[in-house]
């Protein structure tokens, strides 16, 4: 019997849960949102250092020893390298929400933040100058 | 010169799901995808369905994914495809046949944002503009309504309800026009959780939009508006 409406019978695709595995555009998505991964687990590390600090003494030097083993160090490189990632990211993107300046500008200003207070935390902890 | 078209094909009279059918295609410098296809039916299969209409990037009609990536047809050549390339309906729509998608969902989202200049005034003379005035919406006004940047955004695909790119770059476009009074009827949409919040930047809309406008923009840009409009109305007494 001829019916206009039930000879339609439109496909649904389905949306499979690799789809971020589809081409690489969608990959450095992805790595950008993981980068949260390892900064928890510094984060982690930062609170059990205050913890360790209000233990007395034995518990800090503890705590030191622990971050002083290579695979902590290790860890701890990964979460410097997903941070530097992030902030390449998160720098690129943030004059396209806010276009203040021309792009490469922002970026570059960015950057020159980062460093000075990098350098400014560095001096502060007696490690430069 | 010849090169490997597969295309996923649909018949919804026949089949549970689309599969793939290869044609060999003669191909020069200025072959487009579109001409591909136009020479598929003309010549090979005249079952083949699909949509298309100006071949100069303007009508938006011929949005297909060429190798997973949405591309209009017109607008893609197969000179920079190796051997072979895949060509499927849009990503995240409904599959009418071959590759027609269903576009309604991202319609209904187009006309929820009222796309349309809105101004209660009774006065009939011309609205003058600056140019300052014009730049400030006019990077979001070339936008063809070919919904390539659906087919790119993986929170559509999740979630159809997401008003998506190009319903919100069009609210922007007439909110920032100094001639439209509507922000206040748009805002509820774009602040609701269908509305901008639901984007996570992942920013593929812009790498894809044939028009280069950016939505992934306009739709962060839509956050900062969205949370202005939201501070501003708890202190409005």
């Amino acid at each position: 019997m001829p019916d206009s409406a039930g000879a339609r019978r439109p496909y649904l695709q389905p949306l499979s849960r690799s789809w971020w595995l589809k081409h690489s555009f969608f990959l450095r998505y992805m790595l950008r949102e993981a980068t949260v991964l390892p900064l928890l687990f510094f984060c982690g590390c930062l609170l059990a250092g205050l913890y360790s600090l209000s233990q007395g003494e034995s518990q800090y030097q503890s705590w030191l020893a622990f971050m002083a083993q290579p695979w902590v160090i290790a860890l701890n490189a990964l979460v410097l390298l997903a941070s530097f990632y992030h902030a390449k990211t998160f720098f690129e993107l943030f004059p396209r929400v806010m276009p203040l300046l021309p792009a490469p500008l922002m970026i570059a200003g960015q950057w020159l933040g980062t460093i000075a207070v990098a350098l400014l935390l560095l001096w502060l902890f007696g490690a430069i100058g | 010169m010849e090169k490997t078209i597969i295309i996923q094909r649909y018949n919804p009279e026949q089949d549970q799901a689309p599969s793939a059918e290869r044609y060999q295609v003669p191909f020069d410098h200025s072959t487009s995808v579109l001409d591909a296809l136009l020479y598929i039916q003309q010549q090979l299969d005249p079952t083949l369905a699909f949509r298309w209409s100006c071949r100069m990037a303007i009508c938006g009609s011929c949005g297909v994914m060429v190798n997973k990536i949405p591309k209009l047809g017109c607008k893609t050549f197969l000179r920079d495809y190796p051997a072979e390339l895949t060509i499927s309906a849009l990503d995240h729509f409904p599959i009418e046949k071959d590759l027609i998608s269903d576009m309604a969902v991202f319609l209904d989202h187009l006309q929820a944002v009222k796309p349309y200049l809105i101004n209660d005034s009774k006065n009939t003379e011309p609205h003058r503009q600056t140019p300052a005035q014009l730049k400030k919406y006019q990077k979001f006004s070339s936008c063809i309504n070919c919904g390539l940047c659906y087919a790119a955004c993986p929170q559509f695909g999740l979630n159809p309800e997401f008003l998506g790119p190009a319903a919100i770059v069009t609210a922007q476009r007439y909110n920032l026009d100094s001639r439209d009074q509507g922000k206040a009827q748009r805002m509820p949409q774009l602040n609701g959780k269908n509305g901008v919040w639901a984007c996570t930047f992942v920013g593929f809309c812009a790498d894809v939009c044939p028009k280069h406008l950016d939505p992934a923009a306009a739709v962060n840009q839509g956050k900062v508006a969205s949370a202005t409009d939201m501070l501003i109305s708890i202190f409005k007494p």
